[in-house]
């Protein structure tokens, strides 16, 4: 049944549907600075979709580290591609993946549903407020800024990363796709027997 | 990804591009432990001069990137500056409270910003995307499965995009290419992913299989087609950073622009 590690056929899809993401990473930053009126936090909301990759990547392919990988290797698209960020984005990129994935390994890879993903780009969330911590002051902003820049974010993850990338998968799961990229269950063995 | 912009090829383009990683991903580290703000105003002059000197692009394309740095560093500090925490006030208006403490912080992020950038800025333009693939898996030892599937999957970006334009016309010929409202535009993403995204993995299902059948999963010893090695130009990276990072904190300590050595 299922082979211990992932196989090229998982790192390749994981790396080009992240790369996917990687461009779209990109053409977000823009449109992050385009929204971002005059710090009221708006620009938080869609900060969600900086996360999107590792839950889209871990509900397709449902194997132990895509989560990460497929972060990572957005974050390596949206840098080579010339992120207005620069490096930074490598950094955000692996936290973001790694607490996605330690979510994701906390319910012991069984779980896909809307729930867990939401959890994951709650995870993201938390990680990606942590290195802003270091790297942005945030705990020197006014508390009552602060509450809504923190408010903003967890809620527009949890629609973008969690809710939007679930229906987003749905959605794939229709064209038929996703049976090329999943290991077989215990129940496509059983259905053999039928 | 910006090799076809016309440019020379400079020691920059020599180095080796593990080590151009391994020493500008440290500097990230460095700089948020920075905490005065003449030190990072003397980096970001440093650093700027090196990567215009030694980037082998024209004028003319470097300010062009440097553009959209603009609005990320008033984008940065401006929330610092507006809302940050302070003690001695210069302008207060509704919620909008600016303070000497606040306005020094918002300019250091600024800055610590405008360094990211431009080591990012500086490490895209001088190293291409394969040699950086084929030097992690020769200096770095990444296994060759992650490195050829990165190389495979930016090849395929071409074809992303030419795919992207067909579905694009599409839905512009049917009218479904605009859309009102938060909801309407997650939904206007989906009618754009969901093809680009099922084509991209049919597509790399059928790449793996053949790479699979080539033995690109070899994980053992191997030969290269692109040999990197380490050579002079990477001493030079090391001794030149160390130069403006040493010089930078002189500078600041001997002739400081504001009067603040720490903005927390």
């Amino acid at each position: 049944m299922q082979t211990k590690g992932l196989k090229l056929t998982d790192v390749l899809t994981t790396v080009v549907v992240a790369i996917v993401f990687g461009i779209v990473y990109k053409v977000w930053g823009p449109l992050y600075y385009a929204v971002k009126p005059l710090g009221l936090h708006l620009d938080q909301l869609i900060y969600g979709m900086w996360f999107i990759a590792a839950t889209v990547a871990y509900l397709l392919i449902r194997k132990p580290g895509v989560a990460l990988l497929a972060e990572v290797a957005a974050a390596s698209g949206e840098f080579l591609a010339g992120s207005e960020w620069g490096l930074e984005v490598l950094f955000y990129g692996f936290v973001q993946g790694l607490l996605a994935e330690l979510v994701f390994a906390a319910f012991r890879y069984k779980r896909f549903d809307v729930a867990v993903v939401s959890l994951a780009a709650v995870g993201s969330t938390i990680a990606s407020l942590v290195v802003d911590f270091y790297k942005g002051y945030i705990d020197q902003l006014a508390w009552w800024n602060l509450t809504l820049f923190i408010g903003a974010r967890f809620v527009g993850a949890i629609i973008i990363a969690g809710v939007f990338a679930y229906s987003l998968v749905k959605a794939l799961e229709a064209t038929g796709v996703t049976q090329l990229l999943r290991p077989t269950t215990k129940e496509d063995y059983d259905s053999l027997d039928k | 990804m910006r090799w076809s912009i016309e440019h020379k090829e400079t020691w920059l383009h020599e180095t080796n591009p593990t080590v151009k990683l391994l020493l500008f991903l440290p500097m990230f580290i460095v700089i948020v432990f920075v905490h005065n703000p003449n030190v990072l105003i003397n980096w970001t002059i440093g650093f700027t001069a090196l990567f215009m000197s030694f980037s082998g692009y024209r004028m003319k394309h470097m300010l062009l990137f440097f553009v959209p740095f603009f609005f990320i560093f008033i984008s940065t500090s401006l929330s610092m500056i507006l809302f940050g925490k302070g003690e001695t006030t210069w302008f207060r208006f509704g919620l909008i409270h600016v303070t000497e403490e606040s306005f020094y912080r918002g300019v250091h992020l600024g800055f610590r910003t405008l360094l990211f950038a431009i080591f990012g800025l500086m490490f895209a333009l001088t190293t291409k995307p394969v040699f950086l693939f084929y030097s992690l898996m020769q200096q770095a030892k990444l296994k060759p499965k992650y490195a050829y599937s990165f190389l495979a999957a930016i090849r395929l970006l071409p074809i992303m995009l030419e795919e992207f334009q067909t579905v694009h016309q599409a839905l512009k010929v049917r009218r479904a290419a605009k859309a009102k409202g938060f909801r309407g535009k997650l939904e206007l993403i989906k009618r754009y992913a969901i093809p680009l995204l099922s084509q991209s993995i049919r597509r790399a299902q059928r790449i793996a299989v053949a790479m699979e059948a080539k033995g690109f999963t070899n994980e053992r010893a191997r030969t290269f087609y692109y040999e990197l090695t380490l050579g002079k130009y990477d001493v030079y990276l090391f001794v030149v950073i160390c130069m403006i990072v040493a010089m930078g904190y002189y500078v600041a300590d001997a002739f400081p622009y504001v009067p603040i050595k720490d903005v927390r």
